[in-house]
């Protein structure tokens, strides 16, 4: 299977990451397009790793710490989420204006 | 390649003593905490220091050497050399000084203080990782770990709603542009085949000319992923808010620490990996320090508070080193000259980690007894705090760049190798620049001289706060007088 | 690469009976079956208590700080795999890096302990 079909998924997802990010006013639904985005990095490594075939192990274990990290994000991520809902029962980024220049 | 090679090969442990000496001690830290009485929990502090101290002891003990360990293919992907020591002792430094901005902030607030220490020798171990790492696995990891838990540490007051904010501010950024980072080094090693920087450097000079928009793409993630971790202009939005949401002395670590991190992250990818390619990327370069330098210092014009007026003028600090990576050259008989990019860009970050430090500790000794963080409180400091004035206003004049303090020769040097490198237009706005700046510092060092202040109540500034800054004001007296003192370190300090 | 493709005619013949067996069955028993709907057979199944309030309900916070602990140890067996299906060959030195790292994570679950995160309220 050409490497090319999974570079087009993987900057698909990556491009509906992006998007996510930017439109979205939820907190946690911006956590969510983020991890959207580290998959497709995943993608990407992988990708190139099967490619590479016998030279392609530092590609797999990139991808396993990508995933390590991404659940420390994840962890942290949700913390203060939680931490915000507490304070003031909502997480729209929208209305995060407490400082401004 | 066999997996087994890779994982069976002996370690240098002395290569990474430092390392686990800080990570031993801030398990120590943790542990000790959790079975220290209430009224006992500021011993955390100390004992963070004592574990900084015997990193800083290891670091020492490795002066001169030149050794690397965990190979891959035949590559060192952690190198102890000059470059990486001297950015570790510099860590060390940092962590020390923020520690003893610390004690007395987080013993009086009731924070978590065996927590906080943690944390803050977690994001120092990335520091120090960050500066032996030659593969893009091990810069992403020691990114990551100086981020991660400096995000807990400015989210640190659970319930203080602007402190939540900063931290969900600095988590969303900081998550973001490690997402963006990482696709670009997916795209490079797809590219070279190889995680190791000297691999990915031999192989991205002859890639073919169709590849070549692959490459500026990989590493305009990477630039982007960076900037965002380096607040430069117009990816730092972010730090403004987090430095005045978080703590006091977590915006002190993030300004310093933290930036430098990232900073050093950048010029071992930079001036490693793909100096042979540099003429696509030099451009991008250019026009991040141009719009980070003049905007950090326009904006910070107009601020009416301390922190938020350091969180610029850091921004515009940035700015200055960006303009070394703009000096890079590519092709024969650039060694030289990009020698002398790096060597500007390590002098300036020193000796801008250890000023900036002492102005945050300065407007942390204020604000904690008898003053605020608002600028025109600092009126008539002088008749209130001497001594406080003074040091305040060495570490301003410092950050202006004016003699008879460090950040002269720091901006010097710069401007010096801007010059040379015959970047004529870069040297211009650097130096409108510095005027730009030095009307703000010096605008609040008139008003602690001359103004009237509104209260004669006198400023009390604890011993270890007093010995703190008035260390780091002779250090950069000292090296006012005596550049070689830093010049000399980073001088034989290549990659 | 024709062949590769040929390959999910076999995975769309068996997507084909599947949906058919399920369809059929469904529909099957619906004939056999009586009908005398009344309200409280209609109402939605909850072990046999009347539901109350919206379907859409909160759950306890407390469990988050599970769930967290759980990505933890989720993640760990995501280093724990790879390192075991070559565990033999590696010999000595993999094993104690292994300890180090699970002796690390079981630090985290000491400190969890120790602030009784653990006990249910």
């Amino acid at each position: 299977m050409p490497i090319a079909y999974f570079l087009v998924l993987s900057s698909l997802l990556f491009c509906i990451g992006v998007y996510g990010v930017l439109a979205r006013q939820n907190a946690v639904l911006i956590l969510l397009s983020i991890e959207l985005m580290l998959n497709a990095v995943n993608i990407n490594l992988l990708a190139f790793s099967a490619h590479l075939a016998e030279a392609g192990v530092p590609g797999q274990i990139f991808a396993l710490f990508v995933i390590a990290v991404a659940a420390a994000e994840v962890g942290v991520g949700l913390a203060i989420v939680i931490l915000i809902f507490r304070n003031r029962q909502n997480v729209d980024v929208d209305e995060m204006s407490l400082m401004k220049w | 390649m066999e997996l087994t090679g890779l994982v069976q090969q002996s370690v240098d442990w002395h290569a990474i003593a430092p390392e686990l000496v800080l990570a031993v001690s801030a398990f120590i830290v943790l542990v000790a905490d959790l079975f220290l009485p209430k009224e006992g929990k500021w011993i955390a502090m100390p004992l963070a220091a004592a574990g900084i101290v015997a990193t800083l002891a290891a670091v020492v003990s490795l002066a001169g050497d030149d050794r690397g360990t965990f190979e891959v293919a035949g590559s060192a992907t952690f190198v102890v050399n000059d470059f990486a020591l001297l950015f570790k002792g510099l860590f060390c430094v940092i962590g020390l000084f923020v520690l003893a901005i610390s004690f007395h902030h987080f013993r009086s607030g009731r924070y978590y203080q065996g927590e906080y220490y943690f944390l803050m020798l977690t994001s120092l171990l990335g520091g120090l990782a960050m500066a032996s790492a030659r593969d893009l696995i091990s810069i992403f990891i020691a990114i990551e770990l100086i981020s991660i838990p400096a995000i807990v540490m400015s989210a640190m007051r659970k319930g203080d709603a602007r402190s939540n904010e900063a931290g969900l501010k600095f988590f969303l950024f900081s998550v973001l542009s490690s997402a963006l980072m990482l696709y670009g080094m997916s795209l490079i090693y797809g590219l070279t085949g190889s995680t190791v920087l000297t691999d990915i450097a031999s192989s991205i000079g002859s890639i073919e000319a169709s590849s070549e928009p692959v490459v500026v793409l990989a590493v305009f993630f990477l630039l982007v992923g960076f900037a965002f971790k380096i607040s430069a202009v117009p990816f730092h939005f972010w730090a403004p808010d987090t430095y005045e949401g978080a703590p006091s002395p977590v915006a002190a670590f993030l300004s310093t620490a933290s930036k430098v991190g990232g900073f050093v992250g950048l010029l071992i990818l930079m001036f490693e990996a793909f100096p042979s390619v540099a003429d696509t990327w030099r451009p991008l370069f250019a026009i991040l320090a141009v719009a980070t330098m003049t905007v950090g210092n326009l904006v910070a014009l107009r601020q009416t508070q301390i922190i938020r007026l350091l969180a610029y003028s850091g921004i515009a600090q940035s700015g200055y080193v960006l303009v070394c990576f703009a000096l890079i050259e590519s092709g024969p008989g650039a060694a030289e000259a990009n020698r002398q990019a790096l060597t500007s860009a390590i002098v300036y970050l020193a000796i801008y980690a250890v000023m900036d430090a002492g102005a945050f500790a300065a407007a942390v000794s204020f604000a904690r007894k008898g003053g605020s963080y608002f600028i025109s409180d600092y009126s008539g400091l002088w008749r209130r705090s001497p001594v406080l004035a003074t040091l305040m206003a060495g570490f301003l004049v410092s950050l202006a760049g004016t003699p008879p303090m460090a950040g002269a020769w720091a901006k010097l040097f710069v401007f010096l190798a801007t010059v040379q490198a015959e970047v004529y237009w870069l040297a211009v706005v650097m130096g409108v620049n510095a005027v730009i700046a030095a009307w703000y510092y010096l605008a609040v060092v008139k008003a602690m001289f001359f103004d009237q202040p509104d209260s004669t109540e006198a400023v009390e500034v604890p011993y270890l706060l007093r010995a703190a800054m008035g260390l780091a004001a002779a250090a950069l007296v000292a090296v006012f007088v005596y550049p070689p003192l830093i010049t000399d370190l980073a001088d034989k300090a290549p990659l | 690469m024709r062949d590769y493709y040929a390959q999910y005619v076999t995975i769309g013949i068996f997507a084909i009976v599947a949906a058919v067996l399920v369809v059929g069955t469904l529909q099957l028993s619906r004939l056999l079956r009586p009908s005398h709907p009344t309200a409280e057979k209609l109402t939605t199944y909850e072990s046999g208590i009347d539901p109350i309030g919206a379907g859409w309900a909160q759950t306890s916070v407390r469990y988050y700080v599970y769930a967290l602990l759980f990505v933890i140890f989720d993640v760990e067996a995501v280093f724990l795999f790879p390192w075991a299906t070559v565990f033999e060959s590696l010999g000595t030195q993999a094993f104690v890096e292994m300890v180090i790292f699970v002796g690390i994570l079981a630090l985290a679950l000491l400190y969890a302990i120790k602030k009784r995160l653990l006990e249910w309220l």
